[in-house]
């Protein structure tokens, strides 16, 4: 008989096979200490507001502690998606590519130890003419509420609360606080909106008991269209027995849509044609956030117009 | 591939072994941080240590049944045994006798000692079933199986219940092969002993009785040892008993002993369970037949809700035991199915087929399928570690060690066909396995060695080790327990009295380390991220949010600190700005 000697031959090969798999695949670069040679390449390489991006997604905490907050600021990190940038650079290891920037061509590429640096190029970027997570503070937004009409006080000290194990997203110093407690206050946080749990930032807008909470932006430069995304704390989403929530639009007094988000739809996109107000140089945006049913409603929202 | 009459070398060799794996587990149990299960666990042997106490002290008092229930309410969704252990190590070996440099070490000892008899006893079932070298390598690819080697060390009850599932087992296989009283009565033990571990120990009667019915099913399709047909009904299986047919009667012997001194054993060992037996039984059971759901990242996507994937166990199997181990498993299988296959056939034809007692393949195959089919059903809750089967992996072990023995006769039948007459005398004796046991060893060993303390981030080269897991999207972590990893960071960098958000690891968890002399006495754990200086992170998917806490509360997407397995980041820390 043959085949006892052809198995016997093949689990030897198999034994030693795994042996050097193990001592491949265990000491396969990038180690730790080599995400540290990425700093000088990265500075000659990147241009200001240049998104960057990690392939695989795993390795983006080792980049942002070899880089840090310069190359990855946090609005960047918790995109809401890629469809913004004009150009971006993809850190890449063992071969793999973002699949978010798929779309991207690639213009350049450098090879950095067991990296590859590529430059992409998106074919075609929207413009932002205003991003209204970014525009929240005093000086042209403020806060209130419907029922009962009251403002909301913006404050750059309030006490900073994260929800700790399965809790709330982390409410800020720097909100507009309406009453009923740190939960009904308007400000940019980050939460885990979708199945994938990505970071998406945007301005948490809890709806309140009663009424609306209204959110509103004044001089605000406009694009064609607003466009966003709204979601909540994915744990909370998915056991898909929340209300509905709904975000109304507003331009100089005119509703120019209005959205519902249901618990499951994750981070999911709006988009609302400006119609007569496209192009104007300065207008009134007003965001309506309510529910029938107030409880567990973490919403939050990101905005802008293009 | 016959096993051997056990003589006191192969006690002393299964005695070595155990002790070796209890040297090892101990030299290197400093390193592992606590899991967020062992928290709880130390949490409610503390509470059952008093109650020892208070027994040893005043046993009338401690007989109260106010007395009992203060002291053993706590955690009483798990069964005492093991628990009581862990709070009679420490008071005995700790508390009394200081035997260990780190106080967790005491509750963890009882686990790493069953450990310990658990692959002594592989190694004895494999050479009274299989020969000494199926037997000895069965024995060291279960130790070298990482999360085996990894759940070995900690104060829980997964690697206990291995050890308890093994040998109620291997009684019952007694039970079946050798009959008489003292295995029967054994085998009622030894299950009692499983049933006040865990409740994996469920699975134990439905094994038994299952094997049992395919056992007389088999005899009535062969004629049996007796060559008789077996009778239809009560009436019948009466006769047979009376008949004296074998099968049927060391079974009826054993499950009687199980159904008897099972539920005595772990009614004696449990004394939560001494008054209102029933209710509390009830919720007991109750508790793990709803139990709530865990998160568990597969293929990039979080489970919660049943059903699990059915792909999940065989995958996350082969995911993590060494490929190795898996295939020499399969050919182990397939040799034993060949043989007993054959046999089957030749009975049925008539013709005399070798028998073996206990029916050794059949029970070990049906004890893996088992300790697997509940991961198959749909509404089986969502658990997720690869603990949850790992009572099938010595059963696995044991045919791997099957197929290695085939394999060494293999080898030196092609010693013997060599011309060199001084190469073709290592056809006997052990040189033969002495040459290809290593080799078939080796790349186990490198794992588990490599994966220490990073036991449940640990994947084997088929999914590109730590690294090609996270890439595939296989949990890389959970149970908080690598805080362990990061205690010389915070030791150096929190300042003195400073704070840290613990995140998964449990309170108990972080207070064992405090106590251990690992982490400075005067760092402050907090529950949130906003009330910390530091904060920890340790990686699951659903978890995400956590680290986003952070990021918005320090202002920062920096890690001032990532630690891992393979360049793979599983825990990192961020730091408040300006701190």
């Amino acid at each position: 008989m043959k085949w006892p000697r052809v198995a016997l031959g093949a689990f030897v090969a198999l034994g030693i096979v795994e042996l050097a798999g193990f001592f491949v695949s265990s000491r396969r670069k990038p180690d730790f200490a080599d995400w540290a040679a990425l700093v000088g390449p990265m500075a000659e390489e990147r241009k200001q507001g240049e998104l960057v991006v990690v392939a695989p997604s795993w390795g983006e905490p080792l980049a942002r502690q070899a880089l840090g907050d310069e190359v990855f600021p946090l609005r960047d990190v918790a995109r809401p998606d890629v469809s913004r940038y004009r150009t971006a650079l993809e850190i890449s290891a063992l071969g793999e590519t973002s699949p978010e920037l798929s779309g991207f061509r690639e213009t350049g590429r450098r090879e950095v130890g067991p990296f590859v640096i590529r430059r992409l190029e998106n074919p075609s970027p929207a413009v932002v003419v205003f991003d209204f997570v970014d525009g929240l503070g005093p000086a042209q937004a403020s806060v209130r509420t419907t029922n009962p009409e009251a403002l909301c006080p913006w404050t750059t000290n309030a006490r900073v609360l994260a929800g700790g194990l399965g809790g709330h997203p982390t409410f800020p110093a720097a909100r507009f606080e309406c009453a009923g407690g740190p939960f009904f206050s308007i400000g940019p946080t980050v939460i885990a909106a979708d199945e994938d749990f990505r970071p998406r930032r945007c301005l948490f807008a809890h709806p309140p008991a009663r009424g609306e909470v209204v959110t509103r932006f004044s001089g605000v430069p406009l694009g064609s269209v607003i466009r966003g995304h709204g979601g909540m704390y994915w744990i909370i989403e998915r056991e898909r027995k929340g209300a509905p929530v709904a975000l109304a639009v507003r331009v100089d007094g005119e509703e120019i849509g209005r959205w519902e988000h249901r618990d499951g739809d994750g981070w999911a996109a709006f988009e609302m044609p400006l119609g007569a107000h496209a192009g104007k140089k300065s207008a009134t945006v007003e965001f309506f956030v309510s529910a029938k049913n107030h409880a567990h409603r973490h919403f939050c929202f990101e905005a802008d117009t293009r | 591939m016959s096993g051997v009459k056990l003589t006191w070398k192969d006690d002393l060799v299964a005695a070595l072994l155990a002790g070796f794996v209890m040297v090892v587990l101990v030299a290197t149990v400093g390193d592992l941080g606590y899991a967020r299960d062992e928290g709880f666990y130390f949490h409610a042997a503390d509470s059952y240590r008093r109650w020892f106490e208070l027994l040893f002290e005043n046993p009338r008092a401690a007989f109260e049944p106010k007395a009992i229930d203060n002291a053993w309410r706590v955690n009483s969704e798990h069964p005492g045994l093991i628990k009581s252990l862990f709070a009679l190590s420490n008071l005995f070996l700790q508390k009394k006798w200081h035997l260990f440099a780190m106080e967790g070490t005491s509750y963890r000892f009882p686990g790493i000692f069953l450990a310990g008899a658990g692959v002594a006893l592989v190694h004895r079932w494999g050479t009274e079933a299989r020969g000494r070298i199926a037997g000895l390598f069965a024995a060291i690819a279960l130790f070298c199986m990482p999360r085996f080697f990894y759940q070995a060390h900690l104060a829980c009850f997964d690697a206990p219940i291995v050890t308890m599932f093994l040998l109620a087992t291997y009684c019952f296989w007694k039970a079946m092969r050798e009959g008489g009283y003292r295995w029967p009565i054994a085998t009622g033990l030894a299950f009692g002993l499983a049933l006040d571990t865990k409740h994996n120990a469920w699975f134990l009667p439905i094994l038994a009785v299952a094997f049992v019915a395919l056992c007389l099913v088999r005899d009535r399709l062969t004629g049996g040892d007796m060559k008789e047909t077996l009778p239809r009904g009560v009436g019948g299986i009466a006769r047979l008993v009376r008949a004296e047919h074998p099968t049927l009667k060391r079974a009826l012997a054993a499950l009687g002993a199980m159904a008897v001194l099972g539920p005595l054993v772990m009614y004696a060992l449990w004394p939560w369970i001494w008054r209102d037996t029933f209710a509390r039984l009830a919720a007991y059971a109750s508790f793990h037949l709803n139990h709530e759901y865990y998160n568990m990242e597969f293929l990039g996507r979080t489970y919660w809700t049943p059903p699990m994937p059915r792909l999940y166990a065989p995958v996350m199997t082969a995911a993590t035991v060494p490929t190795i181990t898996l295939a020499l498993f399969a050919l182990g299988l397939a040799v034993r199915s060949r043989e007993r296959i054959q046999a089957f056939l030749r009975a049925r034809a008539g013709k005399v087929a070798r028998r073996e007692g206990g029916e050794t393949d059949l029970l070990w195959l049906m004890a893996i399928g088992i300790s697997y089919g509940a991961w198959v059903l749909p509404k089986t809750p969502i658990f997720g570690g690869t603990k949850h089967w790992m009572q099938a992996y010595p059963f696995l072990a044991l045919f791997a060690g099957a197929g290695v023995s085939w394999l060494v006769s293999v080898l030196r039948v092609e010693l013997r066909r060599l011309k060199a007459a001084n190469v073709r005398r290592f056809a006997r004796g052990p040189a033969a396995a002495m040459a290809l046991v290593p080799v078939l060893l080796a790349a186990p060993i490198a794992e588990t060695a490599g994966s220490h303390p990073w036991g449940l981030s640990n994947y084997v080269p088929l999914v590109g080790g730590a690294k090609g897991a996270a890439t595939l999207g296989l949990n890389r972590t959970f149970w908080g327990y690598t805080t362990g990893a990061v205690v010389d960071y915070l030791n150096r960098e929190v300042p003195r009295g400073g704070t840290v958000y613990i995140h998964d690891t449990a309170w108990p968890s972080w207070d064992m380390l405090q106590k251990d002399g690992r982490l400075r006495k005067d760092i402050r754990a907090v529950g949130a991220v906003h009330e910390a200086e530091f904060a920890l992170y340790h990686h699951e998917q659903h978890m995400q949010g956590q680290e986003y806490q952070a990021w918005v509360a320090y202002g920062t997407v920096q890690p001032a600190h990532v630690a891992g397995l393979q360049g793979t980041p599983v825990i990192w820390i961020y730091r408040r700005k300006g701190r």
